[in-house]
């Protein structure tokens, strides 16, 4: 962690006087004499390499699968809604490509936001029980069949998610927030909660056990539309708060000390971006089921590509993206006729990743991280 | 008699009287005396049948498995010199059930004879990784490190079991209730085939009492009084990894018994580790058939399986632990 080495990009300097230099690696645009914006050029130019990387990997996985469907025709049938590969690339395909972006995304950002305030590389919604708290609740709602329109999904999910992550919260505080507290109450709630889930497991017919067990893993098979459209809509929503949330982080990469000496009311920031997080989490896993590691990895992918000293928001949401469309390229074409849930290979993927992390010590809290 | 020397009695009594209690209790209540009277005489009435040839097997699997885990927990407390280890939550017992998964999902094992050495492999592998992990870097094997490394091989774990359960559903079938931790319909086979490991590990653990005392001062200390550091860790950790296979192959993964009957024995008896180990199994014991006769009772006729129950019983355990002074730092 290289947070306290370099100061963040542009301080005070930086935005006095017009086109004075933000500092090596950035620069000030002033579009309008009352708007100025600091852009650090690699991660700019990161962002960028990675909107194209999605649009290359989104593409070839509209392509790639059971039948091949080439480049132009693909083209072909989104431009013009119709012909020969319609069902195949427009209403398969093409669904569960966007699903899975916007999935990723969602997760990659919340990933950096719980880090960002746990000031923890190993923190991540589903180490504090969010995506736990989400899966129980939505596994209930399926086996009571309390709710079964595909609308109210996500706000079961959202509200489960959002339970578990207070009721850590709220266990975990005893004179102040200490992040080591915290990830252990997470750990012990989500094996509280899975262990409900298995209790519905066993309780159910067969049939309905191998579909919740689907669910469980996270797969965007049979998915679509129907999810994405709740998820894009909480996403519209959270925008603003996004924005807000770019410029917070910034500071709490710091220590607290400093942060608060730099007049940040740090108390309210972290509350306000682990709720960001826990919702942005939530409705991911309300509409993709609990899809492991991509926000624990996605964060600290994107940090390292872009050298900034804080973990970037659009270019972790680029990666999650990146990341979780690509591996659902993966795990629908490796076995040709068997698709393997794509929750499942992240695990495998991101636990090994998630090991060798916590081999090199990252895990060691650092002091001050109260 | 100081309450201290009360502890050995009472926890007899408390195991005994939950043993009987599980004989007893069910969707069909079974009265006392026929209860007595189907251990003593056998018979051929409803009552005895019930007795001897259900609840008879699941109970003495219980017993077993929960004294098991009871002193894997304290064992590993121990060792890791971390008042939060258990074996669930090192993934000892996740790693057992991904072996078991294999073997069932390759047609390798059927049963308990065939699954207990395919969770011992993998109980092994996951106490060898995951202690070697958190060993390294800055600070040790902390409980924080331990507990996300634990968390890692879990989530690695089940990955991998979804791969193998997603392409056969006569796989899940078998598995999913196996997975739960449950004890209900074991045969009276299960215990005798637990045994050796049962004893084999408990030897190993127990004769490295007086090293586990040593450790808990210090490994320098340990050392300048003459014991073996590497020697006891090693041993009182295949130990504990053999109990943990042993009854994660009979009941499925129980979470959390190993987490908190060593902090209770400690706080019952004095006397280091000679003391707290057997005390252990006591309480293990009695904590796990307690928790499937409540499981029996909780939502009758239907059954909650124990492990379910012990996580429900156990997290709450660990909120408080977590929140001691200087439990974590």
């Amino acid at each position: 962690m290289k947070t306290g080495r370099r100061r963040a990009p542009g301080g005070a300097a930086g935005l006095e006087g017009g086109a004075a230099p933000a500092g090596r690696g950035s620069a000030v645009l002033r579009p309008h004499p009352r708007v100025s914006l600091l852009l650090h050029r690699r991660s700019a130019a990161t962002a960028v390499t990675l909107l194209v990387l999605l649009a290359t990997v989104m593409l070839a996985s509209a392509c790639l699968g059971q039948t091949y469907v080439s480049p132009t025709e693909v083209w072909h049938t989104l431009r013009t809604g119709s012909g020969p590969h319609d069902l195949v690339v427009g209403e398969l395909r093409v669904p569960r490509i966007v699903l899975g972006a916007l999935v990723g995304a969602a997760l990659g950002v919340a990933g950096a936001l719980v880090q960002t305030v746990t000031r923890n590389p190993l923190a991540s919604p589903d180490v504090i029980g969010v995506g736990h708290g989400a899966a129980a609740a939505t596994v209930l709602a399926l086996a009571t069949g309390a709710v079964s329109s595909p609308g109210a999904m996500p706000v079961v999910s959202v509200a489960g998610g959002l339970g578990a992550a207070a009721l850590v919260y709220v266990l975990a505080w005893r004179r102040g927030m200490q992040p080591s507290r915290f990830v252990l109450t997470g750990v012990g709630i989500g094996v509280a909660l899975s262990a409900v889930v298995q209790l519905y497991l066993t309780d159910s017919e067969l049939e309905a056990a191998e579909q919740v067990k689907l669910w469980l893993t996270g797969s965007l098979n049979g998915r679509g539309w129907e999810q994405a459209g709740p998820l894009t809509a909480v996403l519209l929503l959270c925008l603003p708060a996004l924005v807000w949330a770019s410029r917070a982080v910034r500071p709490l990469g710091l220590d607290p000390d400093t942060a608060a000496a730099l007049g940040v009311r740090v108390d309210r920031a972290r509350l306000g971006l682990t709720v960001l997080g826990v919702v942005l989490a939530a409705t991911a896993t309300g509409a993709a089921g609990p899809i492991g590691f991509v926000a624990l990895t996605a964060p600290q992918l994107a940090r390292r590509i872009t050298r900034t000293p804080q973990l970037p928001l659009l270019c972790s949401a680029l990666t999650g993206a990146v990341v979780l469309v690509t591996a659902d390229l993966a795990a629908r074409t490796m076995v040709p006729p068997l698709e393997i849930p794509v929750g499942a290979l992240t695990s495998l993927v991101g636990g090994p990743y998630l090991l060798w992390l916590l081999g090199r010590g990252a895990a060691t809290f650092r002091r001050g991280a109260r | 008699m100081s309450p201290k020397h009360l502890a050995w009695p009472a926890a007899l009594l408390t195991v005994a009287a939950i043993g009987m209690l599980s004989l007893a209790v069910g969707t069909r209540a079974v009265p006392l005396s026929a209860v007595f009277d189907a251990l003593l005489h056998g018979g051929g009435s409803p009552d005895a049948l019930v007795v001897r040839s259900l609840r008879l097997p699941r109970t003495e699997v219980g017993l077993t498995a929960g004294a098991a885990l009871g002193v894997a927990g304290a064992a590993l407390q121990a060792v890791t010199r971390n008042p939060l280890a258990d074996p669930g939550i090192l993934g000892l017992s996740q790693g057992a059930a991904a072996g078991v998964v294999l073997a069932i999902g390759f047609g390798l094992a059927n049963g308990f004879g065939g699954y207990v050495w395919y969770a011992f492999a993998g109980a092994v592998v996951a106490a060898c990784l995951v202690y070697a992990v958190a060993a390294r870097g800055r600070g040790g094997a902390s409980p924080v490190k331990l507990a996300l490394a634990g968390t890692a091989l879990s989530a690695m774990t089940a990955g991998a079991t979804t791969v193998v359960l997603t392409s056969s559903s006569a796989t899940l079938d078998q598995f999913r209730f196996w997975q739960v931790g449950a004890l209900s319909g074991r045969d009276a086979d299960t215990v005798v085939r637990m045994l050796p490991f049962l004893v084999a590990g408990a030897v190993l653990v127990l004769a490295c009492a007086r090293g586990l005392d040593a450790l808990a001062l210090g490994d320098e200390t340990a050392r300048a009084l003459g014991h073996r550091v590497r020697l006891v860790r090693g041993a009182a950790a295949l130990g504990a990894t053999l109990l943990t296979a042993a009854a994660v192959a009979a009941a499925g993964p129980i979470a959390f018994v190993g987490l908190a009957v060593p902090h209770l024995a400690r706080r019952l008896v004095s006397g280091g580790h000679r003391a707290v180990l057997p005390l252990s199994a006591l309480l293990g014991a009695a904590l796990l058939v307690g928790a499937d006769v409540a499981g029996r009772v909780v939502r009758a006729p239907a059954e909650v399986p124990a492990g379910v129950m012990t996580a429900l019983v156990g997290v709450p355990v660990l909120v408080v632990l977590v929140r001691r002074k200087g439990a974590v730092a």
